[in-house]
C-alpha cells in the first residue's frame, strides 16, 4: 500500500487510534472543565455555602449576583469597593510601572555606559531574593508615614521596584534593527526622539503586553495586599483579599454562592485582557527567540 | 579544565578585574584632580560648586552647592544620632507616665530599635552615595578647568539639559526607577538581612520594646538538626518538600504542557480549535478563585468526597487502610494525600499556561528539520526526542530555570489551598508554625503574620536566596551556557 492510498481509505486500525485519541482528549477536558462548571453552577444556585450533597444544585437563582453587585451595608460583602479600589490601584500601577518598565529596556537595550552591565547583575541578584521578604521591611516603613492600609501604600508597593522586570521588554527592544536608529541619528534626531518617535511606535507588541500585566498584578495578587492591607476593614481591600475572607472558615457556609458569583464576574474582563496579552507574549518570546 | 570553563574563568576575572581597575581609576582621577587642580579647583573639595563658578557654569555651581548643603545639614539632623545608636540598636525603653498638669499619658523619648536600624541604613547608603558624589565632583570641576585651559567649548545649563536627552539619557530614563528600586527593594532588603543578626520577634517589638544584636544565634537555632530544636527539624523538613515541589511543580507542568500541545496539534486531531478553548477556559478565572474553589471542591466535607463516599471508593480506600477514617478522604488535610493532591492541582493550574506557550513554539519549528528527519527515516519518536525536544529546550531553557526559581517562591498554589485547611499533627513543626505542606516562603509568611518572629522569618528569607542563588548558577554554567545559541539559527 502506498502513502497516498493509505491517507484516502482508512484502515479500520486508524478509526480506533482516531476514536481512543478524541476520548482521551474529551476525558481530559472534562476533567479540566468540571470545577470550572461548579463554580458556575454554584453561582446561580439556591444555597448559600458550598452544595455538599449534590454536584447539580436543587433550583436556579441570580440573588447570588444581585447580593454581590448591590450588597449594601454587609460587613463582609463589598465587592463594588473592592472592585473600585482595585481597579484605581491597577489603573495607577499600569501608569508608572509600563512607564518604569520601557524606559529601563530602552535604557539597556539601546544605549551603552559603563553602569549597565553592573546594573544588569545587580537586578538579577535582586530577583532571587524572595520579594515578600524586603516588603515586611517595606510595610513597616509605609506604616511610618501612615500609608499601610491606604491604596497609595498598595500603588507604591507594586510599581517602586517595578523597574526591575524589564527583562522582556528589552529582549523586544533587543530585535529592533541598529539601522534604524541609526538613520535617525544621522538626520539629526536625539536620543529621545529616537525613544519617543521611532521605537516605542514600533515596540506596540510589547507594550500592549507590558500594560495589561501591569494592570492586572493587583488583580491576581494575594501576598502583597494581604501584607498592606491588615486592618480587616472589608471597605479597604482589594478583589483578591475581599473574596479569600468570604470563604474562610467563619463565612464559608454563607458566602460561598456570592464568592463564586464575584469570581465569575472578575474573570470576564480579566480573561478578555489575559487572552490579548497572551497572544503577545507568546509574539514576543517566541519571536524573539527565532530572531536569536 | 575543560576549554570552555578556562574561557569561563578568564571572562570571571576580568569582570572582577574590571570593577577593581574602575574603582581604582576613580581614586586616581580624584587624586589627580587634587594634584593638577589650580586654587579653584581644590576649593571644590571644600565648596561643591566653587570650580564651577570660576568657569562660568553658574547654575551647574549652585546645583551642586545646595547638594552639598543639603548633605552636610544631614550629618547632625540624621546621620549622626542613628549611626551613634546603630551598636546597641537604642537603650532608651518606651515608658508612659501620667502628666498631672495636662491630664494625659505622656511618652518619654524613646528608642525606636527598627527605626534606628533603617535609619541607620540609610544614613550609611547616603554616606557611601556622597562620598562617590564629591569624588566625581572634584574630577568634574578638573575637567572643565582642562577645557578652559585649552580654550574648549564649556557646556552653558543649557547645554546640560540637552545632554540628558540625548547623550546622557539613560540617566534621565534610569534615575527614577533605580531611586524606586533602591528606596524600596534594596534598603528594606538590607535591613530585613541585618534583622536575621537581632532579636526582632514577638517579645521585642517595637515600639513598646527595644531588640538588640545577637550575631548567629538564630543561624544556630535553624541549623541545629537534633530532635528537640522544632526550627532546625522544621527547617530539614521544609526545605526538603520546597526542593521536591519546585522540580516537580516545574517539571510536570513543562513536560505534560508540551505533550498536550503535541497531542492536540497533531494532524490526526479534529477540531483543534475546540480543544485548546477547552483548556483555555479554565485560564479565565483568576488563579486564586479557581485554587479556593478547588480547595472547597476536595473539602473533607466537599462534594466530591459525597460522591466518592457514594460510589463506594471511601470505603474501599479504608479497607485497603489509605486512609484513616472512613467517613471522608483526607484529599488535603492528610501529609501524604495533600502533598500528591497539590502537585496534581498545580498541574491543572499549569499546564493551559504552559500549552499556550509551547504551541507557539511547536509552530516556530523550522519544518525543514522535520520534514528531513522523517525522509531520513526517523519516526514520530526519534522527531520528537532529537528535534522537537532539544528545541524546546533551547528556547525554554533559560525561561525553566527561572520557573523553577519562582516555583520555589510560589505563594499562592501552597498558601490559598492549604491556609486554614492544612493543619499539622507534628508538634515539632507546630512549634516552629510549619507544617507539612509548607514552602519555605510560605513558612516565612506565616512566621511574621502569626507569630510576628521577624528574626527567623529573614533567616529563611536569606536562606531562600541561597537555595535559588545555588540553582541558577549550577542551572546556567551546566546546562544553559555553552556554545548553544547559533545550533538553530
Amino acid at each position: 500500500m502506498t502513502h497516498a492510498e493509505h491517507v484516502n481509505k482508512p484502515s479500520r486500525k486508524k478509526i480506533v487510534r482516531m476514536t481512543i485519541r478524541h476520548v482521551v482528549l474529551a476525558l481530559l477536558a472534562a476533567f479540566w472543565l468540571i470545577p470550572i462548571l461548579w463554580l458556575l453552577l454554584n453561582a446561580f444556585s439556591v444555597d448559600k455555602g458550598p452544595n455538599l450533597s449534590h454536584f447539580f444544585p436543587q433550583a436556579f437563582t441570580l440573588d447570588h449576583f444581585r447580593n454581590i453587585l448591590l450588597p449594601g451595608g454587609d460587613s463582609v460583602n463589598q465587592f463594588p469597593r473592592w472592585f473600585l479600589n482595585t481597579l484605581i490601584v491597577g489603573c495607577f500601577n499600569c501608569v508608572i510601572s509600563s512607564a518604569f518598565v520601557l524606559m529601563v529596556a530602552y535604557a539597556m537595550s539601546c544605549m551603552r555606559f559603563r553602569a549597565r552591565k553592573p546594573m544588569m547583575n545587580v537586578a538579577i541578584i535582586l530577583n532571587l531574593f524572595p520579594g515578600f521578604l524586603s516588603m515586611i521591611a517595606v510595610y513597616f516603613i509605609l506604616k511610618e508615614f501612615g500609608l499601610t492600609n491606604s491604596l497609595t501604600g498598595l500603588v507604591i508597593v507594586y510599581s517602586a521596584g517595578s523597574g526591575m522586570g524589564y527583562l522582556i521588554a528589552k529582549g523586544f527592544f533587543d530585535t529592533i534593527s541598529k539601522s534604524l536608529r541609526e538613520a535617525a541619528w544621522i538626520e539629526g534626531a536625539n536620543e529621545f526622539t529616537v525613544f519617543w518617535k521611532i521605537i516605542l511606535p514600533l515596540a506596540k507588541p510589547i507594550i500592549v503586553y507590558t500594560v495589561i500585566n501591569a494592570f492586572l498584578a493587583p488583580w491576581m495578587d494575594f501576598v502583597m495586599a494581604s501584607l498592606m492591607l491588615n486592618s480587616g476593614v472589608s471597605s479597604g481591600k482589594t478583589v483578591a483579599l475581599g473574596l479569600f475572607a468570604m470563604v474562610d472558615k467563619v463565612n464559608r457556609n454563607n458566602y460561598f454562592g456570592e464568592f463564586c458569583a464575584g469570581g465569575v464576574i472578575v474573570s470576564i474582563p480579566i480573561s478578555i485582557l489575559f487572552v490579548i496579552m497572551q497572544k503577545f507574549y507568546v509574539e514576543g518570546i517566541t519571536g524573539g527567540s527565532v530572531k536569536g | 579544565m575543560s576549554m570552555i570553563q578556562q574561557t569561563k574563568a578568564r571572562g570571571r576575572a576580568s569582570g572582577l578585574s574590571r570593577a577593581f581597575s574602575f574603582i581604582g581609576e576613580f581614586f586616581a582621577g580624584t587624586a589627580e584632580a587634587f594634584r593638577k587642580g589650580d586654587l579653584w579647583t581644590r576649593l571644590s573639595a571644600l565648596i561643591s560648586g566653587a570650580g564651577f563658578f570660576a568657569r562660568g557654569q553658574i547654575v551647574r555651581g549652585v546645583i551642586k552647592t545646595l547638594l552639598e548643603a543639603l548633605v552636610i545639614y544631614l550629618i547632625p539632623a540624621f546621620m549622626a544620632p542613628n549611626l551613634s545608636r546603630f551598636g546597641t540598636l537604642g537603650t532608651v525603653v518606651a515608658q508612659k507616665t501620667f502628666d498631672p498638669v495636662t491630664r494625659k499619658n505622656v511618652w518619654n523619648n524613646y528608642d525606636n530599635s527598627f527605626l534606628i536600624l533603617l535609619y541607620s541604613v540609610m544614613s550609611l547608603a547616603l554616606i557611601i552615595v556622597a562620598v562617590a558624589l564629591w569624588m566625581k565632583n572634584m574630577r568634574a570641576a578638573y575637567e572643565v578647568q582642562r577645557l578652559k585651559e585649552s580654550g574648549k567649548h564649556i557646556n552653558s545649563f543649557r547645554n546640560d539639559v540637552s545632554d540628558l536627552l540625548n547623550r546622557r539619557f539613560h540617566i534621565t530614563l534610569l534615575s527614577l526607577p533605580t531611586l524606586g528600586v533602591v528606596l524600596f527593594i534594596i534598603i528594606p532588603l538590607i535591613v530585613m538581612i541585618l534583622i536575621a543578626f537581632t532579636n526582632y520577634d514577638h517579645d521585642h517589638l517595637p515600639p513598646n520594646a527595644l531588640f538588640t544584636w545577637v550575631g548567629f544565634n538564630n543561624f544556630k537555632s535553624l541549623f541545629n538538626m537534633t530532635a528537640e530544636s522544632s526550627f532546625g527539624y522544621s527547617f530539614a523538613h521544609v526545605l526538603g518538600w520546597t526542593l521536591t515541589w519546585a522540580v516537580l511543580a516545574t517539571f510536570t507542568c513543562f513536560i505534560l504542557g508540551i505533550l498536550m500541545a503535541m497531542f492536540i496539534n497533531n494532524r490526526n486531531t479534529l477540531g483543534k480549535r475546540f480543544w485548546r478553548t477547552c483548556f483555555m477556559v479554565t485560564m479565565a478565572v483568576p488563579q486564586f478563585v479557581s485554587l479556593l474553589l478547588v480547595r472547597n471542591f476536595f473539602a473533607n466535607q466537599g462534594i466530591v468526597n459525597t460522591i466518592c463516599k457514594n460510589v463506594g471508593l471511601t470505603d474501599w480506600l479504608y479497607g485497603i487502610g489509605a486512609i484513616p477514617t472512613a467517613n471522608y478522604i483526607p484529599f488535603l488535610t492528610n501529609p501524604a494525600w495533600a502533598r500528591p493532591m497539590i502537585i496534581l492541582i498545580n498541574i491543572w493550574v499549569g499546564i493551559p499556561y504552559q500549552m499556550l506557550i509551547a504551541t507557539g513554539i511547536l509552530m516556530n519549528i523550522p519544518a525543514d528539520l522535520t520534514e528531513a528527519a522523517r525522509i531520513d527515516g526517523a519516526n514520530a519518536w526519534q522527531s520528537f526526542w532529537h528535534i522537537t525536544m532539544p528545541y524546546i529546550l533551547f528556547v525554554m531553557g533559560p525561561s525553566l530555570v527561572n520557573s523553577v526559581v519562582a516555583n520555589i517562591n510560589n505563594f499562592n498554589v501552597i498558601y490559598l489551598l492549604s491556609h486554614d485547611v492544612y493543619v499539622t499533627q507534628n508538634q515539632l513543626m507546630a512549634n516552629a508554625n510549619a507544617s507539612e505542606v509548607d514552602l519555605l516562603i510560605t513558612w516565612l509568611f506565616g512566621l511574621t503574620q502569626d507569630r510576628q518572629n521577624y528574626k527567623m522569618a529573614s533567616v529563611i528569607g536569606i536562606l531562600v536566596f541561597v537555595v535559588c542563588a545555588i540553582i541558577t548558577l549550577f542551572a546556567f554554567n551546566r546546562m544553559i551556557k555553552g556554545d548553544k545559541e547559533e545550533s538553530f539559527q
